[in-house]
């Protein structure tokens, strides 16, 4: 290792040279003031259809997951992450688990076309609103492109 | 002689401006602090310039971008932000006190405006978000 070969006589350049370093703070800098700020993270919902045919027939294929306040009783803000163990959902006429949300949902929408790729949530109108987003998370969570439509719980 | 000039002072002022703007920047959000629900994995929601963001505090007061809406209200104020945008992209910020029937009653209120689709504002758990 040669440190001093090129410009041999002259004395040893000690110093750092902070001109990239300055380069890329200031670009940082720009970024985190134009961007971060303003950047959102969520999911994309479609919205129950209430003005219109809400007598719409029921296709075969929908998957429906219903989330009632008695089987599942979360009212209030969850505590740590996750939902609570005793939580059940029903999916498809069927109680489960919400553990085992995932799997299922993959389960049966495995094979179907993309664009057939829809779960849609009954949601009891008491339940806690972080609550239902976790359950909706849960369940993206097993089927990536997953899309999500409420219907009116009965 | 020294030529190089003294930039100590130069990164000084930068890494103060970078500091004051990553503890501002939560405060320059648009609408109420709402605390938004924790979620694990939410899903990219783009940048909220461009967005109309419906929010929903604590309290269940009704916001679009940075006015408070009365409940009776909320359609004309709707399509006051919405204006002549053509595809506009709507966001509710829910907070996560809400019971899932204010949030659904605002869903419908924005259906019955004219628009199928919204995005659930989340933040992802650890972080910091408003």
């Amino acid at each position: 290792m040669q440190f001093n070969s090129s410009d041999s006589g002259s004395s040893l350049q000690s110093e750092i040279n902070i001109t990239p370093l300055v380069d890329v703070v200031l670009v940082l800098l720009i970024i985190f003031m134009v961007v971060v700020p303003l950047l959102m993270e969520g999911y994309d919902v479609d919205i129950p259809r209430a003005s219109a045919d809400t007598s719409a027939p029921v296709a075969e294929s929908q998957l429906i997951l219903g989330i009632g306040a008695t089987a599942c009783p979360i009212l209030t803000p969850p505590a740590g992450e996750g939902i609570p163990k005793d939580c059940q959902v029903t999916l498809a006429d069927q109680k489960i688990p919400v553990a085992e949300l995932p799997a299922r949902v993959a389960a049966i929408l495995r094979g179907r076309p993309a664009e057939q790729r829809a779960l849609f949530l009954a949601v009891d109108d008491r339940l806690n609103y972080e609550a239902v987003l976790r359950i909706i998370d849960l369940a993206k969570s097993g089927v990536e492109d997953l899309k999500i439509e409420f219907v009116a719980a009965n | 002689m020294q030529a190089a000039i003294n930039i100590t002072p130069l990164v000084d002022v930068v890494l103060v401006l970078l500091i004051i703007f990553m503890v501002m920047a939560p405060q320059m959000r648009k609408g109420p602090d709402v605390n938004l629900p924790n979620t694990t994995k939410p899903n990219s929601q783009g940048d909220e310039r461009g967005r109309i963001l419906v929010s929903i505090d604590e309290a269940g007061g009704l916001w679009i971008n940075d006015q408070s809406v009365a409940a009776g209200h909320f359609d004309e104020a709707l399509r006051a932000a919405v204006g002549a945008e053509a595809n506009p992209k709507i966001v509710i910020r829910g907070d996560a006190k809400l019971n899932f029937r204010e949030v659904r009653e605002v869903m419908v209120a924005i259906e019955q405006t004219g628009f199928r689709g919204v995005g659930l504002i989340a933040k992802r758990t650890g972080t910091e978000g408003k």
